[in-house]
């Protein structure tokens, strides 16, 4: 007898089957009765705050959300009290809402006031409307606040606080007319709030609203503030009951939907992988909206995906092809373009050989399109110099799986992660790079009791969260994984039925571990011996562990090898394959993970399968009716300096900005110099499209379809939004045109051909198809070819010919990075607010005009030694470069720690300073290594950092809305006893 | 060696190049949608014999000023009775009996006719009415007159 079982519940007269301490609203919900609800929210579950759901409970009056079941429990909800005691909570609503729905922008069929009120049948309003003293706060560049709007209801202060926990938003319960504020009663704009949008997600009406949507959504919002006030007081007077004014306002509700196109899509800015609708008229985007069964992120959203899409729009999007002429750039029509590619790539490939040329992938680009830049390198070109911007960030991550676990993926799903008892972050500001991702870890943590240790150079917001902070030595994480490994195997403490079950290797790897003695690890990393001891026995016992780690891990000289120490510690405690374990290399882009997937490496065809293997190499030769080359090709890196060794001489770069996203850009412009034919396909002119020889116009993520996979290679679909701009295309349009021209017609209507091709091809993606990805449906790789998937890896075993996992030794060498001239060590990161060089986020005047550009952070010590204030003006000098910056004294870094964002394209491009080291294992450039020495060019100034940005706030955290206060207020009665009085 | 440059030659169209594309792209809209646009003639003819497209268009052309204009003047106190009794007027028109009310109108209208022929200078005393009384098309007069006060009374 399962446990439900025991759970009977009567609910007008009839019974049902509850889970265990089930949230009674949900049960009814699920029943097919219908209860009004307002504040309650399914992703936010219960606030307790609007008293619309009052049934009756076992005889007695109650808040249906904030009750749980009962074995036995008698519910009955058409009672005549029970009836009273929704319409007095429903008039309530009323007094703080004025409706006027037809002339309102939220007025689009899903306005929650709207639809209860409608569905109870509400007719007359018992008390009117009391407007509130306050003034409507549009301070903030994307969303605005109308308090007499506002019902109370606390979503937002939920959704701030508990889910995307920035903890900005309250509601003062104390004050005569209480209200939501920002930190401790600013504007918005002055406030903590990271715009990430949420609350304007949740808000059961107009009161929070996206600027977007103003004056934009209605037939008749458009107007004037004063005859729109005129128009408000008109449909009030109008009415003789809400029923004729609900009927109005749904027909032009629904006359809406004519003209707003709501399409999903899924986010661009990171590998979370949101997805969400967007509204649309016309070019305009409205607005974004999540959905409750996103399956990445739910309802949550960061800045960038809720409104960072202005540069679609944006004035400098390329028209037409550019051709260089001279000294200039002519445009030129798509013809002409595509036949002088062909032209050229045919003649080089003639002359010097198909190893002479190079393509690069964009991991912003979709999976289709990545394995369309394969197969014109593979097929048409005939080289396996193809490779993608992976290289620059989670290579190593990928490497380090191979090694051990056999898959170079996530081990499960966000999902896991959230789960996890104890979750470890190594080189990861997760609240800034992934923070979708990052909330749901903090939500653990902070309702849960979910423990966090960081592991960072840098005291960012997980730092400050974590339950334990560890900030060792600069590329020494090896050394403490290691070390604690070693400790938890001396102790006994390892997993033993795990590691005889599913892990070969152990006793080599034990004897490998002998250096990563606790002494030589508190040397190398300087965390004390102590605090290592009693991080090794919590990492042993706690009941899962999923570690979190990215560029910090990756962009060093040992980045492969720390990756794999990283996931042997979990090997031999026995944290992989069950819900809330594994290894979890957060990916930087949005497809940084399919984009590899899906064959654009220079070792791999599509789903990691070598290209030095004959059986696949004759699949694919079949399929493509040509003979492939063996040999593996360049990567990225080794493709630059062939430039310089004159052994490439063309290059094919999609969607990446690598004159400024490589490391050392003085040394990879320089090559891009002596390219003989360099073809740049992109949105903007950018920085590596002023070298090219002919520059292709493409089209962004919503003019186009396709598929993304996110870091938990989850495979989801994007739709298209509008069509392209005039003048440019899809990449996989242009990748088609050139492979025609050079005689390979490959007659693709839609990327949905493209993606049967590949999934009939590459096993791991057996059963992909448009149909089981439609709408929010997703899919999780590896897909067997009836469409099942796996969400979470090595349930069942690991895949390699035994089934086991492998432990993989790995040594250290301390590489100083500093020394007396080169005296600062520089690290570099993203902001929460911009992406990647910043070519699309910047783009945004709501984003710049409180992130106007990077900025150089030191720390107060350093700032003292060096007479240094807020906005002093400095030169950084490294051995490769130089850059300038103003300089923000924080103490987020420590001693000669210095950070830069790297989100900038301009005098500050971290990568003037980087140079060509790179992880040993995977070419992954060694970003995070670099000495400067500092110049002053300016003792202070300006500071950076505007006032209203959001590192400027004062956050107020606290658990939900405090409702109780509401409760507590004299002038509060619960409609349940003013009924029954 | 290709030094980076960023200034761009446009592309610029002339003014006959653009005509022809604008011409070519309406040329075939109007081809794939030939019915819909021989309809949308037609209509159009038929606004205009009425005068209305004229009107249509004034209004369109100021309809931001127009909307606020009706929308100022209709706010003012002096129709708020209006405005409430314009809905009510309509639940009224709902709830009466249009058929009924259709027979007793037509009843009315030929009364009216009736009067018309009657010399209006002649006197009526008591005797005449009682008289009257008897003459059956009056009794039936009045007698659904009696009805309809005794029904609106209650």
């Amino acid at each position: 007898m399962s446990e439900r079982d025991h759970n009977v519940v009567w609910i007008n007269n009839r019974e049902y089957l509850a889970d265990p301490e089930q949230n009674l609203l949900d049960l009814i919900n699920s029943t097919g009765e219908h209860v009004p609800q307002i504040c309650y929210n399914e992703s936010l579950g219960p606030i307790q705050t609007c008293d619309t759901c009052i049934v009756q409970v076992d005889g007695e009056l109650k808040r249906a959300c904030g009750t749980r079941v009962k074995p036995g429990m008698k519910v009955v909800t058409g009672l005549e009290r029970v009836h009273k005691a929704q319409k007095e909570a429903l008039d309530r609503i009323l007094e703080n809402h004025e409706l006027y729905c037809t002339v309102c922008d939220y007025n689009n069929g899903s306005c929650e006031i709207h639809n209860t009120m409608a569905a109870f049948g509400l007719e007359h309003q018992s008390r009117p409307f009391q407007p509130t003293s306050y003034e409507v706060d549009r301070s903030g560049s994307f969303y605005r606040y109308d308090p007499d709007q506002c019902i109370l209801c606390g979503r937002c202060v939920e959704v701030c606080q508990d889910v995307q926990v920035n903890e900005t938003l309250t509601i003062d319960w104390d004050r005569q007319q209480p209200r939501v504020i920002w930190d401790n009663d600013v504007p918005m704009d002055q406030s903590s709030c990271v715009n990430c949008g949420q609350c304007s997600t949740v808000c059961p009406c107009n009161a929070m609203m996206e600027k977007g949507m103003e004056k934009e959504a209605g037939f008749l919002t458009n107007q004037e503030p004063g005859i729109l006030k005129s128009m408000i007081e008109l449909t009030k007077k109008v009415e003789t009951g809400y029923g004729p004014l609900f009927a109005v306002s749904d027909t032009e509700a629904a006359m809406r939907e004519e003209v707003i196109d709501k399409k999903k899509t899924v986010c661009t800015y990171c590998g979370v992988g949101c997805s969400f609708d967007v509204w649309t008229k016309g070019r305009k985007i409205l607005k974004v909206e999540p959905h409750p069964h996103s399956p990445a992120n739910g309802i949550s959203t960061c800045v960038k995906g809720k409104f960072g899409w202005d540069y679609v729009n944006s004035e400098e999007r390329l028209t037409k092809p550019l051709i260089r002429r001279e000294d200039h750039f002519e445009e030129v029509d798509w013809d002409e373009a595509i036949s002088y590619v062909a032209q050229r790539f045919s003649e080089i490939k003639k002359e010097k050989g198909s190893d002479h040329l190079a393509f690069i992938s964009s991991s912003k680009a979709t999976n289709e399109e990545s394995y369309l830049m394969q197969k014109l390198s593979r097929q048409v070109i005939g080289t396996n110099n193809v490779d993608n911007c992976s290289r620059y960030c989670q290579a190593p991550a990928t490497m380090g799986l191979f090694r051990t676990v056999g898959y170079g993926g996530d081990s499960g799903s966000i999902s896991d992660i959230a789960e996890a008892k104890l979750v470890l972050t190594v080189g990861s500001n997760t609240a800034e790079s992934h923070p979708v991702l990052a909330s749901k870890i903090k939500r653990s943590q902070k309702l849960f009791g979910h423990k966090l240790y960081v592991f960072d150079l840098r005291k960012h917001e997980m730092a400050k969260r974590a339950d334990r902070f560890f900030q060792p030595k600069p590329g020494t994480d090896l050394v403490w994984l290691s070390a604690i490994t070693k400790y938890i195997l001396d102790q006994g403490w390892h997993d033993q039925t795990f590691l005889q079950e599913w892990v070969n290797g152990l006793e080599d790897y034990r004897s490998s571990l002998e250096p990563f003695t606790l002494e030589y690890a508190s040397d190398m990393t300087g965390i004390s011996a102590e605090e290592l001891k009693e991080l090794a026995e919590e990492v042993a016992h706690a009941e899962s562990v999923a570690i979190c780690w990215a560029m910090g891990v990756t962009q060093h000289v040992r980045g492969s090898d720390t990756s794999t120490a990283i996931s042997n510690l979990l090997l031999i405690t026995g944290n992989y394959g069950k819900p809330g374990t594994g290894a979890y290399p957060l990916r930087g882009h949005n497809n940084v993970q399919g984009c590899s997937d899906f064959g654009s490496m220079p070792n791999f065809f599509p789903g990691y399968e070598k290209v030095t293997e004959n059986d696949v190499r004759k699949r694919y030769e079949a399929a493509w009716k040509v003979v492939l080359p063996e040999e593996i090709g360049m990567d990225n890196h080794e493709m630059i300096e062939a430039i310089h060794k004159g052994e490439l001489s063309s290059m094919y770069v999609m969607g990446e900005d690598t004159g400024v996203v490589d490391a050392n850009i003085n040394y990879v412009t320089a090559a891009f110099e002596k390219l003989d034919f360099f073809v740049v396909q992109d949105l903007f002119l950018t920085k590596t499209a002023e070298y090219a020889d002919v520059v292709l116009p493409a089209s962004p993520s919503l003019e186009k379809e396709g598929t993304f996979t996110n870091t938990e290679r989850r495979i989801q679909r994007l739709y298209q939004s509008f069509p392209p701009l005039e003048g440019t295309n899809p990449d996989w349009k242009i990748i088609q045109l050139i492979a025609k021209e050079m005689g390979h017609d490959w007659g693709y209507t839609h990327p949905s051909e493209i993606m049967e091709e590949a999934a009939s091809l590459a096993p791991l993606f057996a059963g992909v198809s448009y149909e089981r990805l439609e709408g929010y449906q997703s899919l999780q790789w590896p897909v067997a070819a009836d469409g099942t998937d796996q969400p979470l890896l090595f349930t069942e075993g690991f895949p390699f010919e035994d089934g086991k996992a492998r432990l993989y030794p790995v040594d250290f060498e301390l590489t100083h990075d500093t020394d007396e001239e080169y005296d600062l060590h520089v690290n570099n990161g993203r902001l929460l607010e911009h992406f990647h060089e910043g070519n699309m986020t910047y783009k945004s005047e709501g984003i710049t005009r409180k992130t106007p550009r990077a900025f150089i952070e030191i720390s107060e010590d350093l700032a003292e030694e060096r007479g240094l204030e807020e906005g002093a003006k400095v030169k950084l000098i490294s051995r490769t470069g130089e850059a300038v910056g103003h300089v923000t004294v924080t103490d987020r870094v420590k001693g000669k720690e210095i950070f830069i964002p790297l989100n900038d394209n301009d005098e500050l491009s971290i990568n003037l300073l980087t140079d060509n080291r790179v992880d040993k294992d995977s070419n992954t450039p060694a970003y995070k290594e670099i000495a400067v020495k500092m110049k002053v060019l300016k003792k202070k100034g300006k500071s950076p950092i505007p006032a209203n940005n959001h590192r400027r706030g004062n956050p107020v955290p606290q658990i939900s809305v405090n409702v109780e206060k509401k409760w507590g207020r004299a002038d509060y009665e619960f409609p349940g006893s003013k009924v029954d009085r | 060696m290709a030094k980076p440059i960023s200034n761009i030659k446009k592309y610029e169209k002339t003014h006959e190049e653009e005509i022809d594309q604008n011409v070519a792209e309406v040329k075939a809209a109007v081809s794939d949608n030939k019915d819909a646009i021989l309809k949308g003639i037609q209509l159009l003819k038929a606004l205009e014999e009425g005068g209305t497209l004229d009107t249509a268009y004034a209004f369109t052309k100021k309809k931001k000023e127009a909307l606020g204009y009706v929308v100022e003047e209709i706010s003012k106190e002096q129709y708020t009775p209006l405005l409430k009794n314009l809905p009510e007027l309509i639940f009224l028109l709902g709830e009466i009996d249009v058929k009924a009310l259709r027979e007793f109108s037509s009843k009315l209208n030929q009364g009216l006719e009736q009067m018309d022929t009657g010399a209006s200078e002649e006197k009526t005393g008591f005797l005449d009415l009682a008289k009257a009384l008897k003459d059956p098309e009056i009794n039936r007069s009045i007698t659904m007159l009696l009805q309809f006060l005794r029904g609106m009374g209650r």
